[in-house]
């Protein structure tokens, strides 16, 4: 028997998803614990060994994998909470973080400021040395001014250091040198040298990505030490794995090094996971939107793959590292009421997260969140919040509520609740914009599947905006992410500079290069226990026009390559070039040039299979569970309706809005616009009153 | 049409649709351009019209194109008097033709759609040469357009889909550099990504949804404005800018005054008391200077309004022929795009009194350089715009710094620095620093844009150096108490130890290998009482170096000791 779980730390919760070859999927929540995430995450091991009627000490063994996601990394980013960073670079340049290019991302707005760097000024020491264009040496590196600055550096207190040279993708010797006296001086310090993180020109590019792996680096480093090692005290002997931003899973060494690609490592497995139960109803397109306790993620899957990008910026600082392309905004079930100077109600991004939490926790929260809101509006169970583990006041929700908002804005609480319900819904809403309609991609067109606790409360009224038919709620709702986790594949991604035209093509070192990839990519897999049977190896290839400046990344076959087929691969670049810029130069016959071979080792893992239910009828009847009085969000009127719990729903089981689905974990609010089915897979299907056919597959069992 | 053929998500899903769609364009260009101006300074603008060649939307990465091209969409139009067939492919700079500067080249495609022209897509992007007596384009010695480049009025390089070889090869012949060539390859696939996305656009939703809904968007956008004008108070403004130096006669000076009127919904630009046009280089197209007006206005509204047909429909703008700012023919006029910051100088100036807490203090003036010569390690011509020298700091308004190094109000932060890398990659030069300036910001409660200072070393002999821009003479000018930015100077030392400073508008030949050429960019104007600057800001600023202990005790009135009690 393998047992294999799937972890999410969220700003909120710790979602654990339990998958073993012989019980159904199982569910599991924990309050995170953020001053020490591996607390909370240790915490649920337990809670599952109970559940279990077991120990920790003796379930932590049979645990064959553990694959985790993290925001440690990204909430050091946005709050700018990272390590007190010092960075070396060539003299001259060391404003060049900064400035970022002299970029404005607003050209018409004179009240948009810069970013903060994530190293100041002060902490920025350019030193003599200096390599030209082809990384042959002007000027020797002058390690006299790498000590000055490390001296700083220890006076400040620096606790890691980035060291990016002009030209060290040609030549990384000064950099080497300079990162072993880094290395042999300040042995504490969180080290990263561009050349090795992105052996790749373009300096900014380069320099922001370096800073941003050593910023987060301390934090992840203790983080997986720290649970590394209470994982290991449980008696864990299986494998860890750490979900990375491009979709993919490493081991947790790699992980440390390259802190910067775990930026994304939370919602990167939400498209993965999506895409599974959007299938389930035919299909390849979906969005995806999770809604935890801090923040709202909103993903787009097309044609059956998470839509990506090479580079990117997170809270604009630039990073040339593959990830999923996510839209992440501050709202959450802990995002904070407040009313702003001109009178407006506003919600988030500020949360209360799990700690205070918001007021009805009863944990000392003050100030009203997105949650108190939920509950005065009759859409959560005060005795039912996480299976009834935390009790819910109302009273201090709606006295806050009433202090905070309510008085000041002269309405009723019920009012004043509605009001923070819909002003949060609307900023989730212009996420998913975001992400389509900013696309060019029109809302309509896609289900969008539902994930976090939060989420299905809200998803109705989300959905109502933007007119989209079809939500989909899978019963795992609340833990999408770690189920996503569990389907993810291990991915190792590889690249080498071969900077030649295809005409001329050496093909001897290319194949070397990438035999090197792939022993590399082997190696990582052994280490992981993947059977060869289970490798895919996908070759791609940056390459351009002469004299272009830049590169159209493109797969290519790796028999292609052995075989020596110059011809067979420009006719896939002409094409790719023509699709996605509108020409190819193939008549004039202009020369193809590679640039960068990359090389992704991937090993298929195991996925959970989801049985499929049988037909049970119409009636949702034997899953009611009582009533309750709401306030109906379209309306603004009060209005008893149905309860039903989400543990005994059935496949086929129809209900009408208005009404309320309980699980432990979460609760959906189907509102008076939509209807719900219940699904083969046991998921919810909510759809636009009268949009029956959007549901057939589960309907057609009817007939 | 009746309010209720328009749906109100639609409308949005076109609005961004449009925008999408010119935004892909833009990265297409980006992304297979040749020259550095193109592909890393972005000095180029992508737009959609519709099919009478009314804006639906642009990407603006140089603002000051973007209003340079639906007039010419409308030219076009006019010009070949309807006669378009799917496959057109069209050339455009001619600068009497509503055409802004010469190396500006636009292409533009007709789009059909059920057999009839329904919308545009176009590029306009800065060539690396465009013929005429200098390479580059910026000729300060030239009195007439033919001195400064080949002229394009609106010319077929397609006809239904065929090529026209012989049209291609007399405009290339008149050309220098061959990546020129490749460049408007680029744009021309970059039309076709707009006109294909645009197709896709109207198979799904129908002509008649598309038609319908887009003068919805003119007229919602429309209202918009008017309601941002209509906050600005009714009455006459005026203001000046001033240009120094005309690139013919030294200590020369002129004056660019603008007469404002706001009247509830509408606004009035008049240029008519601006003074005549010069002998040389130094003038501007209306097209260009029209440019101008509008996105300096348009950094006192709303930054949200869309940009399309509607925007510029409460604006009317008046320049008359003969003034530096609307030379008329034969004038040389590759200049008229540096006539921005003085104009919008003067419109700040204007609008000072009536909207304190819209306008800006002064922004740092455009001074820039660009080289031409021979790299012999690459044994290729190479021509560089020194894009990364030339930004300096943005003017301060009221409750906000002024940006740093943002560069010149006409791209407003759009025209990005050269990859250090890339720039040593694609010209023979060495870069030696590129840092924030210390002091150059103009200070006050709200500090001016940080300046910069950049050095560099000519690697390649007998290298060609043009000079153009302002800012040596005066200042960003400061507001309501706050201080003035400071000059921008370019000097060259040349190995033998011999300095050489350029004029700001100069031609110099035959420099050396291992000349170094030494630039700052002022900072811009500050805004309020600097005694009134928030003193941890100053104590960080102090720490970091942007602003000196000097400066911080004297002009800012902050005592190191007194943050030490706080």
């Amino acid at each position: 028997m393998t047992t294999k779980i799937g972890i999410d730390v969220g700003g909120t919760f710790t979602d654990f998803l339990v998958v073993s070859d012989d019980a159904e999927p199982q569910i599991f929540k924990t309050l995170s614990t953020p001053k020490d995430p591996s607390i909370g995450l240790i915490n649920g091991l337990t809670d599952i060994a109970k559940a279990a009627g077991s120990t920790l000490e003796a379930f932590a063994p049979t645990i064959d994998t553990i694959v985790h996601g993290t925001t440690v990394t990204t909430n050091a980013t946005l709050t700018r909470t990272g390590a007190k960073s010092g960075l070396i670079t060539t003299e001259g340049v060391r404003d060049a973080l900064e400035m970022r290019r002299g970029i404005r991302e607003e050209q018409y707005n004179n009240r948009y400021t810069n970013v903060p760097p994530l190293v100041p000024r002060y902490l920025r020491a350019g030193v003599r040395g200096r390599l030209d264009r082809k990384g042959r040496e002007i000027e020797g590196l002058e390690l006299d001014d790498v000590r000055a600055a490390i001296e700083t550096f220890k006076a400040e207190s620096v606790e890691a250091v980035a060291i990016c040279f002009m030209n060290a993708f040609a030549n990384p010797a000064h950099e080497k040198a300079a990162g072993e006296l880094v290395a042999r001086e300040m042995p504490d310090a969180y080290l990263t040298v561009s050349a090795e993180l992105l052996p790749s020109i373009r300096f900014y590019n380069r320099v922001s990505t370096t800073v941003l792996n050593s910023y987060n680096g301390p934090k992840l480093r203790a983080y997986i030490d720290a649970l590394m090692k209470r994982l290991a005290d449980t008696g864990f002997k299986g494998v860890l794995l750490i979900m990375q931003s491009n979709g993919g899973v490493v081991l947790p060494e790699t992980a440390q090094t390259t802190a910067a690609m775990t930026l994304l490592s939370g919602p990167a497995a939400g498209p993965v996971a999506g895409l599974g139960y959007a299938e389930a109803h035919g299909q390849k397109n979906c969005l995806t939107v999770d809604m935890g306790g801090t923040s709202f993620d909103a993903a787009m899957v097309l044609d059956g793959v998470p839509i990506t990008a090479n580079e990117g910026e997170i809270n604009r600082y630039r990073i040339a590292l593959p990830m999923l392309d996510i839209v992440t905004i501050g709202a959450g079930g802990g995002s904070i009421g407040w009313i702003d100077e001109g009178g407006l109600l506003r919600m988030g991004p500020q949360s209360a997260g799990a700690d205070p939490g918001p007021v009805c926790y009863g944990q000392g929260g003050e100030l009203p969140a997105c949650t108190d809101a939920d509950l005065v509006l009759g859409y959560l169970d005060p005795g039912y919040f996480a299976g009834g583990k935390l009790k819910l006041d109302v009273d201090a929700a709606r006295k806050a509520i009433e202090e905070k908002i309510a008085k000041p804005l002269g309405m009723s609480v019920e009012e004043a609740a509605l009001g923070m319900y819909r002003v949060i819904n609307t900023n989730m809403a212009q996420g998913v914009r975001e992400i389509t309609i900013k696309r060019g991609f029109d809302p309509r067109e896609f289900p969008m599947v539902v994930a976090g606790g939060a989420g299905p409360n809200h998803a109705c009224m989300i959905g109502e905006e933007l007119e989209i038919p079809l939500l989909i709620v899978p019963r795992e709702s609340s833990i999408f992410c770690a189920a996503g986790m569990l389907m993810s594949d291990l991915k190792h991604d590889f690249v080498r500079s071969y900077v030649r035209r295809i005409d001329d093509g050496d093909w001897q070192t290319l194949n070397a290069l990438i035999a090197e990839m792939r022993a590399e990519g082997d190696a990582l897999l052994d280490s992981e226990s993947i059977s060869k049977d289970r490798r895919d190896y996908i070759l791609k290839l940056d390459a351009r026009y002469a004299k272009q400046y830049h590169e159209v990344t493109h797969e290519a076959p790796i028999s292609a390559v052995e075989a020596q087929d110059g011809e067979a691969i420009k006719a896939l670049f002409h094409a790719e070039h023509n699709r996605l810029y509108g020409y190819s130069l193939e008549e004039q016959g202009t020369p193809v040039e590679i640039i960068n071979v990359r090389l992704q080792a991937v090993g298929r893992t195991d996925k959970p299979a989801y049985t499929q239910e049988s037909y049970a009828g119409a009636d949702p009847s034997p899953a009611l569970k009582g009533e309750r009085k709401i306030i109906v969000p379209e309306t603004g009127e009060a209005a008893t309706v149905p309860v039903y719990d989400g543990h005994n729903t059935k496949f086929g089981y129809r209900i009408t809005g208005p009404a309320i689905i309980e699980q432990e974990n979460t609760s959906i609010l189907v509102t008076q616009s939509y209807d719900c089915v219940c699904d083969q897979y046991g998921s919810f299907a909510v759809y636009q009153k009268g949009r029956e056919e959007l549901v057939k597959p589960s309907l057609e069992a009817v007939a | 049409m009746s309010k209720s053929d328009i749906d109100p998500i639609l409308l949005s899903v076109f609005a961004r649709a449009f925008k999408s769609i010119t935004d892909e364009m833009s990265m297409s260009v980006e992304q297979t351009a040749r020259s550095p101006i193109l592909c890393e300074a972005k000095d180029f603008v992508t737009g959609l019209y519709d099919g009478e060649g009314r804006m639906l939307e642009q990407t603006e990465n140089l603002p000051i194109l973007a209003f340079s091209l639906a007039p010419v969409c409308k030219y076009i139009i006019e010009y070949f008097e309807g006669d378009f067939k799917p496959g057109d492919v069209i050339f455009h700079n001619d600068v009497f033709s509503m055409g802004n500067q010469n190396n500006d080249v636009a292409v533009f495609r007709p789009i059909f759609f059920e057999d009839k022209l329904v919308a545009w897509t176009a590029v306009k992007g800065h060539q690396a040469d465009i013929g005429g007596a200098v390479a580059g384009g910026y000729n300060p010695n030239a009195v007439e357009v033919w001195q400064e480049g080949i002229r394009i009025p609106p010319v077929k390089v397609y006809d239904g889909g065929t090529f026209r070889k012989d049209v291609w090869d007399l405009i290339f012949a008149n050309i220098r550099f061959d990546i020129v060539q490749e460049d408007m390859r680029s744009q021309m696939g970059a039309t076709n990504v707009g006109a294909r996305r645009m197709v896709a656009l109207l198979e799904k939703h129908g002509l008649d949804v598309f038609e319908r809904h887009k003068l919805a968007l003119f007229d919602a956008t429309q209202k918009m404005m008017e309601a941002e004008i209509g906050s600005i108070p009714n009455g006459n403004y005026s203001g000046e800018g001033y240009v120094y130096y005309d690139g013919k006669n030294k200590g020369s000076k002129y004056t660019i005054r603008v007469d404002i009127e706001v009247k509830d919904k509408a606004i009035t630009f008049d240029y008519s008391k601006t003074d005549a046009r010069t002998n040389g280089f130094v003038n501007g197209t209306y097209t260009s200077s029209a440019s101008a007006t509008a996105l300096t206005l348009l950094q006192m509204v709303n930054p949200d309004i869309p940009h399309n047909e509607g925007m510029l429909a409460p604006l009317e703008i008046i320049i008359p022929e003969g003034t530096i700012l609307n030379a008329g023919y034969p004038a040389a006029t590759t200049f008229g795009n540096h006539l921005c910051p003085p104009n919008a100088d003067a419109i700040q100036r204007a609008l000072a009194p009536a909207i304190p807490d819209r306008v800006t203090a002064g922004w740092n003036n455009l001074l820039s350089s660009l080289t031409t010569g021979f790299d012999e390690e690459k044994d290729d011509d190479y021509v560089d715009i020194f894009f990364m020298g030339m930004k300096g700091g943005a003017g301060a308004m009221n409750g906000t710094d002024g940006y740093d190094h943002i560069g010149m109000i006409d791209a407003s932060g759009g025209v990005l620095d050269q990859d250090y890398e890339m720039f040593e990659q694609q010209s023979p030069h060495r870069l030696i620093k590129h840092e924030y300036l210390t002091d150059s910001a103009g200070a006050g409660q709200w500090r001016g844009g940080i300046g910069i200072e950049t050095v560099y070393e000519f690697g390649s002999d007998n290298t060609q150096l043009v000079t153009f821009g302002d800012g040596d003479y005066e200042p960003a000018f400061g507001l309501f108490g706050g201080g003035d930015g400071t000059l921008n100077t370019i000097k060259l030392t040349t190995p033998d130890g011999n300095d050489v400073v350029p004029l700001n508008k100069d031609l110099i030949t035959g420099l050396p290998k291992g000349t170094v050429y030494f630039q700052q960019a002022g900072g811009g104007g500050g805004y309020g009482d600097p005694k009134k600057r928030d003193r941890t800001k100053l104590a960080e600023e102090v720490k970091n170096g942007i602003i000196s202990e000097d400066t911080a005790r004297e002009v800012y009135g902050y005592e190191p000791a007194s943050q030490a009690a706080e």
